[in-house]
Parts: C-alpha cells; sequence; structure tokens
C-alpha cells in the first residue's frame, strides 16, 4: 500500500567547500523551518553544513535526539564535505519513481560552481547569497537567475517562504542550460572566437 | 660657482634625457598594444594542422565553470590535439577535474564520434603546477617576490621548459609556444597572459631586428602568431568586473563576457571592446 506519505522527498542544503555558512545552518535547524518543511510533504533533510558547521549540527543533535519531537518527522543527516562533489547527494532530490522519490528541493550558497550543478538536474533550487563574504558579487548572479526564472533567490533569514516560491517553480521552470546559439543570432560561440584567433586558411 | 651651475645644467638635461627616452618607450609600447588589439590574425594556419591549447585553471568555481564550458563547446581531442593545464599549487581539485575531463569526458567522446577506434588521451595533455601568487594569509612584503616567481614559472611554461611539461621531444609540436591560451580568471590568469604577451614582444622584436635563433629560421610558422589570448569573465560576473578581468582588459586578445551590462568595456579610447556572447557555461 504505497501512499503519498511513504514517497521520498528530500531537501539538500549545501553551503559548498570553500567558505563556511552558519548562518544558513542555523536557520535551517530552526523548529519553525524544520515543521514548515514537514508541512510542505518533506521526508529526508541531508546538510553539507562544510568544515565549521559540524558544533552547530552536533549541538541541534544533542538538543533534539533522532526521532524526538524536534526533528518533526524528518530523517535528519548532515555530512562536512565530499571530495568527489555532490552530484550524488544533489540527485537525491531529483524525482525517481523506480526509487520512491518524488521531486525535493536544494538549497545552495550562491558558487557558481554549485548552481550550475544543480541547475543541470532540472531540481527547483533556492539560492542563499552569503551576506558575510567580501566584495559580495552573489548577490547579483542569483537577482538575474531569478528573474530569469531558473531559481529563487532566498535570504537565510527568511528560508518558510521560498518553500512556498519552489512549489510554484517546481511547476514552470525554465530550461536549462539556455538554448544553444544558432546560426541568426550574432553571438558567436567559444570555438568560433578560438577559431578566429587561430588564424586558419579559408 | 660657475661650474656647479653647469653640472646642475647638464644634470637636468641628463634627466630630462632619460626621461623623454622612458616616456617615448613606454608610448611605443603603448602604441604597440594598441595596434595588436586592434589587428586580426592573418589567416596563416592550415587547416588539421595540430593545435596546442592551454587551459588556466584556478580555485573551485573558475575550474568547475571552465570545465562547463569546454564540455558545452564540445571541445574536440582530433583538433585541439594537445592540451596544457596549468594549476596552482596545492590546487588538488583543479588537478583532479582536468585527469577527469581527460580521461572520461574526452576519451568518450572521442569513443562516440568513432566507435571503431577509442581514442586514448593519456600523451596528448600535461598539468602543470605553477606557485601561487599570493597565498592566503601570506604577508603583503613577501607578495612581490612569489608573485614574480610565479610569473617565472608561467613563462617557462610558455616555452615549453617547465619540468612538469616532460621533455619537448615527447610533445608533437612543432613550436614550444601553445597556440591558443583560454583563461577565465583566476589570479594566476594575469601572470600567464601578461608572459604570453612578453614572449610575443620578444618575438615581434626579434623579427625586427633580426636576431633569429636556429629553431626559429627552421620553423614553419612565425611563432608571434602563437600565444593568442582569450579571456572569458566568471558567469559570476553579472555587473562589474573581477580584478583579474579589470588587469587584463588591455592585454588579452579577446574579452568574452557573459552577460550583457558587461558588453562594451574597454581599457582606453581605440582598445578592443569586450564582447557579449551569452551564457557559454552549462
Amino acid at each position: 500500500m504505497a501512499t503519498q506519505d511513504q514517497l521520498m522527498k528530500l531537501c539538500f542544503v549545501t553551503v559548498g567547500a570553500t567558505a563556511s555558512f552558519n548562518l544558513l545552518i542555523q536557520s535551517i535547524l530552526e523548529q519553525s523551518f524544520l515543521r514548515e518543511l514537514r508541512a510542505h510533504g518533506y521526508t529526508h533533510l541531508l546538510i553539507q553544513y562544510g568544515q565549521d558547521g559540524k558544533p552547530l549540527f552536533d549541538e541541534f543533535l544533542r538538543q533534539y535526539p533522532p526521532g524526538s519531537e524536534g526533528h518533526h518527522g524528518l530523517l535528519i543527516d548532515g555530512f562536512d564535505f565530499n571530495p568527489d562533489g555532490l552530484s550524488y547527494e544533489m540527485r537525491l532530490a531529483k524525482a525517481w519513481s523506480s526509487e520512491g522519490r518524488v521531486g525535493g528541493l536544494i538549497i545552495s550558497h550562491a558558487g557558481s560552481g554549485s548552481i550550475m550543478d544543480a541547475l543541470r538536474l532540472g531540481v527547483p533550487l533556492v539560492v542563499v547569497p552569503n551576506p558575510t563574504l567580501k566584495d559580495n558579487h552573489q548577490q547579483e548572479l542569483a537577482d538575474i537567475l531569478q528573474e530569469q526564472g531558473y531559481l529563487i533567490a532566498g535570504q537565510y533569514w527568511d528560508l518558510t517562504t521560498s518553500l512556498d516560491r519552489a512549489e510554484h517553480l517546481r511547476v514552470k521552470m525554465a530550461h536549462w542550460p539556455p538554448i544553444s546559439k544558432d546560426q541568426q543570432t550574432s553571438q558567436p560561440s567559444l570555438d568560433q572566437v578560438m577559431c578566429d584567433e587561430l588564424g586558419f586558411l579559408d | 660657482m660657475n661650474s656647479s651651475v653647469l653640472t646642475w645644467t647638464s644634470l637636468l638635461w641628463a634627466l630630462a634625457l632619460a626621461g623623454a627616452v622612458c616616456i617615448s618607450a613606454a608610448l611605443l609600447l603603448l602604441y604597440a598594444l594598441l595596434q595588436s588589439h586592434k589587428s586580426q590574425v592573418p589567416k596563416w594556419r592550415p587547416k588539421n594542422g595540430p593545435i596546442h591549447l592551454l587551459v588556466v585553471l584556478g580555485s573551485g568555481g573558475h575550474t568547475a565553470e571552465m570545465f562547463s564550458m569546454l564540455r558545452r563547446m564540445k571541445l574536440d581531442p582530433t583538433k585541439y590535439t594537445y592540451r596544457t593545464y596549468i594549476v596552482s599549487s596545492g590546487d588538488k581539485f583543479s588537478a583532479k577535474k582536468a585527469v577527469e575531463f581527460e580521461t572520461t569526458y574526452l576519451t568518450q567522446d572521442a569513443a562516440s564520434a568513432n566507435a571503431k577506434k577509442p581514442v586514448s588521451t593519456s600523451g596528448s595533455y600535461s598539468i602543470v603546477t605553477v606557485p601561487r601568487a599570493r597565498r592566503v594569509h601570506q604577508s603583503y612584503f613577501t607578495a612581490p617576490f612569489s608573485t614574480l616567481n610565479s610569473f617565472w614559472s608561467c613563462l617557462l611554461v610558455l616555452r615549453g621548459i617547465h619540468p612538469d611539461q616532460g621533455p619537448v621531444h615527447s610533445r608533437p609540436m612543432q613550436s614550444p609556444h601553445p597556440d591558443i591560451i583560454l583563461t577565465n580568471g583566476p589570479a594566476t590568469a594575469v601572470c600567464v597572459v601578461l608572459a604570453a604577451r612578453l614572449l610575443r614582444l620578444w618575438h615581434a622584436l626579434n623579427a625586427v631586428f633580426g636576431f633569429k635563433s636556429k629553431s626559429d629560421r627552421n620553423a614553419i610558422s612565425p611563432d608571434d602568431f602563437r600565444l593568442r589570448t582569450i579571456f572569458v569573465e566568471s558567469w559570476a560576473r553579472v555587473t562589474t568586473l573581477s580584478l583579474s578581468g579589470k588587469l587584463l582588459l588591455p592585454f588579452a586578445d579577446r574579452f568574452l563576457v557573459q552577460w550583457p551590462d558587461l558588453a562594451g568595456r574597454k581599457a582606453w579610447t581605440g582598445m578592443r571592446e569586450t564582447e557579449y556572447v551569452g551564457t557559454l557555461v552549462d
């Protein structure tokens, strides 16, 4: 008796490998956010918390042991980082009926590598710029990609509204990567630019 | 009294002369830079000849974007027959990604295009490690020296004599120089592009003054048409150029940007503008 409740719906959170982003981890582990996750039908929460995020995660587990009320019925797990990349973990958020998974969600820091990885999968993506980084051009990338309908630019202090918006995005996500350039556009491809510079004989 | 006035005057004259020489040399260099920016590459290269591509890799995001672009353009290993990847010391991620790209993506791609002959890419690429210009937390007093060290290392790579490259005869190229240099803006890129310009200036001066080494005379094609540099501003840069981008704006032969706000920037009047080419990553 496979019911809707038994299907896995995973929310994957990643802060990347370079900088720590404990503000995001803190907001994710708040009781109000976990309650909202459950209310939106999520069953699993997986957190890549980075090198400095472990104390926060451990503190959460100490305060709310697995299975306790504080987990709101979610299966919550975490790890520092994966030197082989995060494609396996990200794929867990993709709908896969034969493995009993419905489409989930990726919440990511605004690093370009993580954004590209998530967009390629076609999973709804909430990008959260890290306000503690210097020379913060991340917000601009998040904003313009939101404008183009690829993702949701979130803020770490307001993640619950992003959950609603993610469900809307799931229905009408823009196709990634952007349509390949054809001959009609005046924009040259990278290969064309390289060939120009190589100076081939006609 | 009279003689001391004379010495002061001659000193002033000497200074003025030295100043004039310096200024005219600087103007000449600027003029050469301007001319090279305006001129097109002559069509000199036979089709299907070997091409040596040099790719500058950087930290996490830069490297991920670079391989994303190379995949999207479907880099053809039978066209770009030899590939050199420059990584910074201590950057294991980039070196690993380069090996992964060569051993899984390129071999797979070549095999699917030509099912009869699965091609091995081993021997047709090398990964070269150069010292970092400045490590995180390194003092600013020692930074100029480590930058020079890094620059020197890049010069060795471009001349094909860096120890990581192995013996010259093991590579199937006529010239020790790479034909084309592709980068998307890590700090090392500044050293690599400036080193390429310096080598090209050297070749140009050699051509003018006629000092030619034996190898130059035997070379079929002129070396000053090699070492072309293409700078792709990071996809993450939407409205402002990166520091590497600002520094390299007057030096890169082509400067590609992926967002419309960055189109049409130039170092100064008469220089080549940045070209908006849309999203290049996938």
